[in-house]
């Protein structure tokens, strides 16, 4: 334990540990730490040794040892919870777009279903909109025990502020004690609102999301420094706790129309003042000939290994096994095989579906470049040593043209059995 | 034309690491830039600037070492450079955030009608998009997020019409000013400062504003007027070569072995069953 001048035991910050968080500089009562390239340091001569600093610390960063007593744990959850006691519920916008929902608002109201067990509450669907009857009832079939619907042709297509206050007011009038928003465009749009009028905490494009038993709060885990580092954030004396999630991030739950619900209308108070009007909507899908394979969530990539044409149908019957379109090597396009737009890499396209099968690509470096970000990668490749191996989640080595067929046979069993 | 330009001092985070033996951040030779995005809108604003005249504000909230970025923002071309730094700003969150950059354009609003406000879509060290609709939301401007061409000004009636992302396309909107734009990589290529400009950046006094000088509630600033709180950070799993499985031998044992190890990772599962049922 290091001492200063006047032989207080002070605090240390291990600049490693430190995630630049800044939360101790504001904790400390008297000023001793600054953020000095991007960690906090505190000077021992300032430094009272009060502790606050190693309490507050979520990364373990500051070393101090407390030899005062402690003080009793204070009471302040409970008292907390007193106050929350109106916020019931775990709701989930359900965005809708050209008089569809959207799948992401269905993945989120089965994952408000499992949190909503671990608190012993309900699910509520937020609906806005116009003419989304058919929407409320659907909302119900995929959990919502009860749906808040404001329908209003002003609210036909997404309008930040229209909506922005239509969801608000009800958060404000439903007090749900949690708020799970689709991260799409329109959603992150949205949340961002809604947490500053009602001024709460909003955590964006969480990757996880749980409850913490003891204290009855939501613990969303995000990746943070552009994916270099997860992070679980809490929000825990503000009601709602708002969270939004990307599309696919969890399981779509099943669908039972059998399920029953109730649907509450609600009036809209149209928001004051001028508001912007969308002149035009430049769809992104081409021409119905061309194929963009960065579209694709499968794809199924030929490389050199695999040219030969009389096996080409049989890999296209696996693409199609995998919801997916065939895509190729360089190679195999300088063989005139396939088409340029179907080329992956650093002279064609740059993609990266949910998972990637490489049949003979051997993995030059300028392949690799353009499917790196790739979810998964199988490699199929007769030569052990290939570099596409060093990036595959999965290998196998042996001829393509006796593992494809065992492959479409597994797929199309696992497709039609799960 | 009056544009204010929000930028925000971050790390260069693709060198940001967790070193996983010791579990620690690896920080040496991690630089600080301007958030890519956010130079971006300093591009445009100084383009707008360029074309139908104005002022060019820039301000960043950080602790004092973000003068660095405002001096980088004047060497660019910006008239005017404020630092919001206050010890009652830290620990920030995007509400927090939000509130005191929105303070700081009210009080330059006091001094000049204000127009435009720009900001990057989002800062890459957070990723969270919050902040340019939390100014806009306080402020009560027209909230343009995802922008990624400005295609028109009218003067004379005050408003803007922008290209912005939107799912599965791109829509055209129209809407007053005063506007907040959050804004997109492709909207513009930043430019490099020029020696003389260089110069005129080291010798111009950056503007340093703390919670008294922006009237901020306390309750409302740094960790204070945060919700959210970070509880604990952790790598990644990380991405390398996984198992390889021969084929030569039994096609039927090394598939199955393949598909056993990819459908028992829970998240792929799910992403590649939720796109097959649609």
């Amino acid at each position: 334990m290091p001492k200063n001048s006047k032989e207080i035991d002070v605090a240390e910050i291990i600049s490693d540990k430190c995630i630049g968080c800044q939360i101790c500089v504001a904790e400390c009562p008297v000023g001793a730490i600054e953020m000095k390239d991007g960690a906090a340091h505190v000077d021992p001569e300032i430094c009272i040794g009060c502790g606050k600093c190693f309490e507050v610390c979520p990364v373990e960063a500051v070393l101090f040892e407390n030899i005062l007593p402690k003080e009793p744990p204070k009471e302040t959850g409970r008292k907390e919870k007193g106050i929350f006691a109106d916020y019931r519920g775990v709701a989930v916008f359900i965005e809708v777009a050209a008089g569809k929902a959207a799948g992401v608002s269905w993945e989120l109201a089965g994952k408000a279903r499992e949190l909503a067990d671990k608190l012993h509450t309900s699910v509520t669907g937020l609906l806005l909109g116009h003419d989304v009857d058919n929407i409320s009832r659907e909302a119900i079939s995929y959990g919502c025990h009860d749906v808040h619907v404001i329908d209003n042709p002003l609210l036909k297509r997404y309008l930040s502020r229209p909506y922005g206050q239509a969801l608000s007011d009800l958060c404000k009038l439903v007090k749900p004690e949690i708020v799970l928003i689709g991260a799409t465009a329109m959603g992150r749009d949205l949340a961002s609102i809604v947490a500053t009028n009602i001024e709460t905490g909003l955590t964006a494009d969480c990757t996880g999301l749980d409850i913490d038993e003891e204290k009855q709060v939501l613990l969303m885990t995000r990746p943070t420094f552009g994916g270099n580092i997860m992070a679980t954030i809490f929000c825990e004396n503000h009601r709602p706790q708002m969270s939004t999630v990307r599309p696919n991030v969890f399981r779509l739950p099943p669908k039972d129309p059998d399920r029953t619900g109730d649907i509450y209308h609600h009036v809209f108070e149209p928001p004051q003042g001028k508001l912007p009007e969308i002149i035009d909507y430049i769809s992104n899908v081409l021409d119905k000939g061309a194929i963009d394979i960065t579209r694709y969530s499968a794809l199924v990539v030929a490389g050199k290994g695999a040219c030969d044409p009389q096996w080409t149908p049989m890999l296209q019957e696996f693409a199609e096994v995998m919801g997916g379109v065939m895509a190729c090597s360089r190679p195999v396009v300088e063989a005139g095989l396939m088409p340029y737009e179907r080329q992956v890499g650093q002279t064609g396209k740059t993609v990266a579906p949910d998972i990637y099968f490489a049949i003979g690509v051997s993995g030059a470096v300028q392949h690799l470049v353009g499917m790196q970000g790739s979810g998964k990668i199988v490699a199929i490749n007769v030569d052990p040593k290939a570099p596409i191996f060093s990036v595959a989640n999965v290998g196998i080595v042996g001829d393509y043209k006796k593992v494809v067929p065992v492959l479409i046979a597994e797929m199309r069993k696992r497709v039609k059995g799960d | 034309m009056n544009i204010i330009c929000c930028i925000k001092q971050v790390p260069d985070t693709a060198d940001v690491k967790i070193d996983p033996e010791t579990n620690t951040l690896i920080r040496s030779g991690v630089e600080s830039i301007i958030n890519p995005f956010d130079l971006v809108a300093l591009e445009a604003a100084l383009t707008l600037k360029d074309t139908y005249g104005g002022t060019v504000a820039v301000i960043s909230m950080g602790p004092p070492q973000a003068e660095q970025a405002l001096r980088e923002a004047l060497s660019l071309g910006a008239d005017k450079v404020i630092l919001l730094s206050d010890r009652a700003f830290a620990g920030a969150d995007t509400l927090a955030t939000g509130y005191t950059l929105a303070r700081a354009i009210q009080k330059l609003a006091k001094s000049g009608s204000v127009d435009l406000v720009l900001c990057g879509k989002q800062a890459v060290d957070g990723d969270t998009a919050q902040v340019g609709p939390g100014i806009a939301t306080r402020l009560g401007y027209t909230q343009f997020t995802y922008v990624t061409e400005i295609t028109d000004i009218d003067m004379d009636n005050r408003n803007i019409t922008v290209k912005r992302k939107v799912e599965g396309g791109i829509e055209v909107i129209r809407g007053p000013f005063p506007a907040v734009l959050t804004v997109e990589l492709d909207l513009a290529k930043p430019r490099r400062g020029s020696l003389p400009q260089l110069i005129h950046s080291l010798r111009t006094d950056i503007t340093l504003w703390n919670a008294d000088a922006i009237e901020g509630d306390p309750n409302k600033l740094g960790l204070k007027g945060s919700p959210t709180w970070v509880k604990r950070i952790f790598s990644p799993p990380r991405k390398e070569g996984g198992p390889i499985f021969d084929a030569q031998q039994d096609p039927q044992q090394a598939v199955d072995n393949c598909l056993n190890l990819l459908f028992a990772d829970e998240a792929f599962a799910t992403k590649f069953m939720n796109h097959r049922g649609r």
